[in-house]
């Protein structure tokens, strides 16, 4: 029997538990929208996240040039609360299904 | 509106028109969280669904936080409506009574520009008041927002 085959059965194993995880497929979306400001879409990003300028900037950049970014991903629970977050600070924000 | 950063707290200086205007706002917004009209746009914009492609689990996450959710913003605006000096002139906000200021403030946006269909693509009419006023408010939130990240 080869000495390292239960490594790579273990690698194997720790993927599989991850796509089978029922708390990670889950992910906050926000969708741009005319009124909301670029620059307080990244301090929102900044405050609501602890998102360091750059990537606040680079997620609000998403929003307004793709029409939407991920802005976290984790468990239902958690999304809703994220989403709740948001849409307290006025941004259109959904929960969904990491596709 | 003049604004400053001095150390740790925003400073702005108001004229006493603009300390009316924003008062006049603030209370507009009071009433309109405190007796939201089902079907009304601007209501539906502040409190949008949890999910795009599922009513169940939409109607069950505003069951979980629209209460909250209503009860913050109305606490949010009245917190700003008691800092407003009511004659003008100056007073001081830290970083979280800033942050509050220019949510509220966005919300305030948010109502005006859905009444006034502000969309990415549409001018909008310039002879109309509520335009200036979006426009004002605009400018008075880039500012603040400006202040608050620098």
């Amino acid at each position: 029997m080869p000495v390292r085959e239960p490594e790579v059965a273990e690698q194997v194993d720790e993927q599989a538990d991850e796509q089978l995880d029922p708390d990670r497929p889950w992910v906050t979306v926000v969708w741009n929208d005319p009124v909301n400001l670029m620059s307080y879409v990244t301090h929102v990003f900044m405050k609501v996240f602890g998102y360091p300028k750059e990537k606040a900037t680079a997620l609000m950049l998403d929003v307004h040039q793709k029409g939407k970014a991920i802005v976290s991903s984790g468990p239902r629970e958690r999304m809703e609360g994220d989403t709740a977050t948001l849409h307290g600070y006025g941004l259109w924000a959904t929960v969904q299904r990491d596709s | 509106m003049k604004v400053r950063r001095k150390q740790s707290v925003l400073r702005v200086d108001l004229l006493p028109s603009e300390s009316a205007l924003l008062g006049e706002i603030f209370d507009d917004l009071s009433e309109l969280l405190a007796a939201p009209e089902e079907g009304d746009p601007v209501v539906q914009r502040l409190y949008p669904d949890g999910y795009t492609d599922d009513d169940a689990a939409s109607a069950e996450y505003r069951e979980l936080v629209a209460a909250d959710l209503k009860a913050e913003r109305s606490a949010r605006v009245q917190a700003c409506r008691a800092e407003l000096p009511p004659l003008g002139g100056r007073f001081e906000l830290d970083d979280e009574a800033a942050d509050r200021w220019i949510r509220v403030i966005n919300d305030v946006r948010l109502a005006v520009g859905t009444r006034l269909g502000v969309s990415e693509t549409e001018e909008l009419d310039p002879e109309s008041e509520s335009t200036a006023l979006y426009h004002w408010l605009t400018g008075v939130q880039e500012m603040l927002v400006m202040h608050l990240m620098a």
